[in-house]
């Protein structure tokens, strides 16, 4: 999915991205040692709380991105409900670990729609499902499903292995539902489909979770408490400092490796650059697209079962994709939409962004603070970044030829 | 030779027809006025309410169709533009008892000076003391809803630069990312002792909002603007501009220009349209303007057809007809009758799937996909029947209603996404079978003598020899809808 | 003083060369046409005096004031239109709508003007439909009467393109550049076309630039001809003298065709004009005749 920088562009305009970042880096640097000299609070606990806080935020944010970038990338679609798919992704492990386990009729009837749903991904690759292989396995599957939730209380992690491909089966539903009879529709059509999905699925969040908060409190060690510390100073975090970062870093480098060194990954690349020309030479773009949305959803999932655990509970279904979508998808415009690498940097930036923004502009008696613009902070970056250099750090140029 | 008929006419060329057309418009207005009297007068306030609410949808609506329609480019900022104008339209208009409480109350962020913001100061400033009475506040409010229009338009004006830039995809999300803006920047304190912040401020006045006169009048001022600039050569150069940019540009039409100003005159009709919603509404609150807002007028827009206006009316109705009736869905009942619900909403698409199979000689007509709802519907008919123990409880149908309309919108552009009427546009010169896209019996006849060498052999030189007829058949469009 | 004279003109994208030192007038009233293999730059000459491209070098004058880094919309104010290769109709909309979209950038209303059908924009919106109806005449009986009111993705591809072709007359300019204008039309149809081409520079005054392929086109009605190869122009004259040039020929054919016709004695001129070009067929779409 990585595409090569542009060639022809002026030096100081390749440059320029990462002037910029050094600039910012170098006077946030400075105000935090003016704060630091200013007030006892903005010591360097303060500050390695934002830092904490960034990494946890900017590798979740990678995560939901990566999504984003790939589907762009292939079929120049912006995937409104793709923040829906992580929200998904993070109450469905809710009810695995909470609810489980399950009566009888309601195991039966989940593990049937997930087996089902395994089945028609099976059969997408294979081509048919009549394999009794296949079969077996499936209905191994089911049973064994069926049986785990109806007499097992899931443990966290088998909760987020679950959800994980639940979500990307639902992704993939998606795709296959709304956005594959809209293939050679006008693009606006398709963008008002993404809309309309979008909705739905906040509207059906709505009906099952109305407008109140849900708890996301699973027993398990990655939110045990940990000490740090720094200057003097204890910092109280937890396991989840390391364990975002260190799971969404195997989790890309898993998708980049795939990508980057198997053979259906070659033809996602190869979809990214000219879907027509790689149809021409054999490559099942439908498959490609139907990938792409698998694993884009498998990834939100992650992204959404952790940053349940980060926060601790979730917001209402309705509102809950929404601000980190679009945070998401802005984060993949600045990196370079269509470029894996690019998400992840243009995540990092802004949840860097994010948090360091309120750390260095704090509530004094004096100023009131920006907490207040911090959501209005990406939707403007993403704006300035559209007008200015739309291939975002690492991108392409994308042009009409006349 | 036939006569020539006025291509996509909305109003015709000869003086005689324009004559003939402004009578039956006349007419119609006449007809329409006694059937909103008549429906005022005997209908329910419900029913006032709703035809008001179409009203004021309506201007939304048929001036977002000016950039998603016209011009071809989606535009998701819509709410963002009302806002600026239902809150401009609303602290413009607030009553003085209104302002004394707002400024009494603790939690408000608005100052003296911010109250004093009205349109009977304004007036008073300059002199005209005789527009402060209360028997003229319809004249305060004409000028309220102007100026919250004329906000807007500036706001459009900003939010038009982009377009210039960008296309499609990414022009979409920086209009939504604008709305967004707009929203989120209004509850900061940059601006809460202009909009009172999340508060907002109660008490705008409900007089013209809940009126269908005022509304019907504004939305056909609203329709009478669009359609007459839609089918003029600006309209023309707009609608190049949505075909190809390109060969517009190169056609010598300044494209820029041409996008900023639909963007300004949507931008305007929606700070009007806002600035009513308010008066329907009778306050002002930042969740008055939602990114929902903006969908529900997509969901119209796209139901009706965003090729003509009458389909865009035609949406709204329907959008508005779901949200204002619709509540009824979204009340709280026994899962045994959701079951029931499911089970009939489930058949219905069952149906809906063979007869649009059939329709369309699709084979096979019993598609398995069409089995398997029609399967789960009676499953799910059954098992509310027997009423199991699990079953027990109710359940709130929150959201049903936008539930409904994502599902419609996505139907919609699956199956007809040119909506329901596509193209057509009401026009007397449709009504009365004036025009005519294809020939008559003769230039049938002239044609295939053209093009028919044995036939010509006679006389015609190798000019006149134009090759196979053109509409040899329906030829579908390739590409652009 | 030349109508379009373009002079030193460079374009390059990335590491290809497109336009390399081209430099070519054309005369008021003139029928100039621009030839070359595929590839060689010929619409990239029309985008750069079009305005949809800024060269790298060089400059672009009509009628004496130069008009690079103007916008293409101004450049047709000026008195530039062009067609294009690959069509580029108003698909949807009607055929007169789409004469009438190159009518547009003369009306003297404002919007407002139309919103509120002033009797001036009245005047002009009928003089608009008869000038655009008077284009279109150009093409015969075939773009008239209820035609005018299909949409064009009805009309067959020739149709298409003389709609095409009205539009641009439309904007009223006086120099067409035409890409490709028989691309896709059978020996009849090019016939056709290529008369209307001439009548369009004898009763229509027009001056015309056009690219194209088909060698007996080329030769009927071009005043002058210019060669591109890889983006240089190798060769200027009349069409009889481009056409035996051996660059020209090594161009299209190789350098051992070149060879090939000096040993059958044919490079200076003694083949037979009148069998419509080069004797063997060209990498073009062929030649004379089908």
């Amino acid at each position: 999915m990585t595409v090569p920088r542009s060639p022809t562009a002026a030096p100081w305009r390749r440059a320029l991205p990462w002037l910029v970042v050094l600039t910012l880096v170098a006077l946030a640097v400075a105000r935090m040692v003016y704060l630091g000299s200013v007030g006892e609070r903005f010591n360097a606990a303060f500050f390695t709380r934002a830092l904490i806080d960034s990494i946890k935020l900017g590798s979740l944010y990678a995560l939901i991105a990566l999504g984003y970038t790939m589907v762009y990338g292939i079929i120049r679609l912006i995937n409104f409900a793709h923040g829906e798919v992580f929200m998904i992704g993070a109450f469905t492990p809710y009810f695995l670990f909470t609810l489980t386990p399950y009566a009888w009729p309601a195991a039966l009837v989940m593990a049937l729609i997930l087996a089902y749903g395994l089945l028609r991904v099976v059969e997408l690759f294979r081509g048919s499902m009549r394999d009794p292989v296949v079969l077996g396995v499936a209905a191994v599957g089911f049973v064994g499903l069926a049986f785990a939730l109806a007499s097992w209380s899931w443990p966290f992690w088998a909760a987020l292995v679950g959800s994980m491909l639940a979500t990307a089966v639902l992704g993939l539903s998606i795709d296959r539902m709304a956005y594959v009879p809209l293939r050679t529709a006008p693009r606006n059509s398709l963008l008002i489909t993404a809309i309309a999905v979008s909705f739905l699925l906040q509207n059906v969040g709505l009906l099952a979770f109305t407008n109140r908060q849900t708890p996301f409190r699973p027993d398990t060690p990655l939110t045990a408490p940990v000490s740090l510390d720094v200057g003097g100073v204890a910092v109280q975090t937890n396991w989840l400092l390391v364990a975002i970062p260190v799971i969404t870093l195997v989790l890309v480098v898993a998708l980049t490796s795939f990508v980057n060194r198997t053979r259906l990954g070659k033809a996602m690349r190869a979809s990214a650059q000219d879907a027509e020309v790689a149809q021409m030479m054999g490559v099942s773009v439908d498959k490609v697209i139907a990938t792409t949305f698998l694993l884009g959803s498998l990834l939100a999932a992650a992204g959404g079962a952790m940053w349940g655990l980060n926060f601790g509970s979730l917001n209402q279904p309705a509102i809950m994709g929404i601000l980190p979508g679009i945070k998401a998808f802005a984060a993949a415009v600045i990196g370079g939409i269509g470029s894996l690498p690019g998400a992840v940097i243009g995540a990092l930036i802004i949840g860097f962004s994010e948090n360091f923004l309120t750390a260095l502009f704090p509530r004094t008696p004096t100023f009131l603070g920006i907490t207040e613009f911090k959501d209005t902070f990406a939707f403007v970056l993403l704006i300035v970044v559209l007008l200015v250099k739309p291939s975002g750090i690492v991108g392409e140029d994308l042009s009409e030829k006349v | 030779m036939a006569r020539v008929a006025t291509p996509t006419a909305f109003d015709a060329i000869d003086p005689a027809r324009r004559l003939r057309n402004l009578a039956l418009t006349l007419a119609a207005i006449g007809v329409g006025v006694l059937v909103l009297w008549g429906l005022e007068s005997v209908g329910s306030a419900k029913l006032t309410q709703a035809l008001a609410l179409f009203a004021v949808w309506g201007v939304a609506t048929v001036s977002l169709n000016l950039i998603n329609g016209t011009l071809g480019i989606l535009s998701l900022g819509h709410h963002g533009f009302m806002l600026i104008g239902g809150y401009t339209t609303g602290l413009l208009i607030l009553d003085e008892a209104a302002r004394q409480r707002i400024l009494t109350s603790a939690r408000s962020t608005m100052t003296e000076q911010t109250l004093g913001i009205s349109v009977a100061n304004l007036l008073q400033s300059v002199g005209l003391d005789g527009l402060t009475t209360p028997e003229t506040l319809w004249a305060r409010y004409l000028i309220a809803i102007f100026l919250g229009g004329l906000l807007a338009a500036v706001a459009g004006l900003v939010v038009g630069i982009p377009s210039l830039r960008l296309r499609g995809d990414y022009l979409a999300i920086v209009t939504f990312g604008f709305g967004e803006i707009i929203r989120l920047t209004a509850s900061t304190r940059l601006f809460s002792a202009y909009t009172n912040g999340a508060l907002g401020f109660p008490g705008v006045t409900s007089e013209f909002g809940k009126s269908v006169w005022w509304t019907f009048g504004v939305l056909a001022f609203t329709v009478f603007v669009i359609s007459k600039l839609k089918y003029s050569s600006y309209g023309r150069a707009m609608q190049a501009i949505r075909e190809d940019e390109i060969a517009a540009q190169a056609m010598g039409v300044n494209v820029a220009y041409h996008k900023v100003l639909g963007f300004v005159i949507s931008a305007f009709f929606a700070g009007v349209a806002g600035g009513l919603w308010v008066s329907w509404l009778g306050g002002v609150r930042l969740d008055f303007f939602l990114f929902q807002l903006t969908f529900f007028f997509l969901v119209a827009i796209s139901a009706g057809g965003t090729g003509s206006i009458t389909g865009v009316l035609l949406g709204t109705a329907l959008v508005v007809f779901v949200r204002q009736y619709g509540d009824p869905l979204e009340e709280s009942y026994a899962i045994r009758t959701w079951l029931y619900l499911a089970a009939g909403v489930l058949a219905l698409a069952a149906a809906g799937a063979f007869a649009f199979r059939s329709l369309r000689r699709l084979r096979p007509r019993l598609h398995w996909g069409t089995l398997v709802l029609a399967g789960t519907a009676a499953l799910a008919a059954l098992v509310a029947a027997i009423d199991p123990a699990f079953l027990e409880g109710s359940f709130r149908g929150f959201g049903m209603r936008a539930i409904f309309l994502s599902v419609l919108l996505i139907v919609i552009m699956v199956f007809r996404p040119e909506g329901m009427i596509g193209r057509a546009e009401f026009s007397w010169a449709a009504l009365l079978r004036e025009q005519r896209t294809g020939p008559t019996d003769e230039e049938r006849a002239q044609d295939a003598w053209l093009s028919n060498p044995k036939l010509n052999a006679g006389g015609a030189g190798p000019r006149d020899d134009a090759g196979p007829p053109d509409d040899a058949g329906p030829a579908r469009d390739e590409g652009g809808r | 003083m030349a109508m379009l004279e373009v002079e030193h003109l460079r374009k390059s994208f990335g590491g290809l060369t497109a336009t390399n030192d081209v430099s070519f007038r054309v005369n008021e009233g003139e029928i100039v046409s621009i030839i070359g293999p595929n590839g060689a730059g010929k619409s990239t000459i029309f985008n750069l005096v079009t305005g949809v491209y800024r060269p790298d070098g060089g400059d672009v004058r009509f009628q004496g004031a130069s008009i690079v880094g103007k916008s293409t919309n101004q450049i047709v104010g000026l008195g530039i239109a062009r067609t294009f290769q690959n069509l580029r109709l108003f698909t949807q909309m009607t055929v007169l709508e789409n004469v009438l979209v190159g009518q547009h950038h003369q009306l003297r209303s404002t919007w407002l003007s139309s919103v509120l059908r002033t009797p001036g924009y009245r005047r002009q919106e009928r003089a608009m439909r008869e000038a655009a109806t008077e284009k279109l005449a150009f093409f015969g009986p075939r773009l008239q009467s209820f035609r005018l009111n299909q949409p064009v993705y009805v009309l067959s591809y020739a149709n298409r393109r003389r709609t095409e072709m009205a539009r641009a007359m439309a904007t009223g300019a006086k120099l067409l550049l035409l890409d490709e204008p028989s691309a896709g039309m059978n020996p009849k149809e090019t016939a056709e076309i290529t008369q209307i081409i001439r009548r369009m520079r004898d009763e229509g005054g027009y001056t015309i630039l056009l690219v194209e392929h088909k060698m007996n086109l080329v030769g009927e009605i071009s005043d002058r001809v210019i060669v591109l190869d890889y983006g240089q122009k190798i060769a200027e004259g009349s069409y009889h003298d481009v056409v035996h040039d051996p660059l020209v020929i090594e161009a299209y054919l190789g350098k051992k065709a070149t060879v090939d016709r000096a040993e059958d004695g044919e490079v200076d001129g003694a083949s037979d004009p009148a069998d419509g070009g080069i004797a063997r067929p060209t990498v073009g779409e062929g030649v004379g005749d089908a």
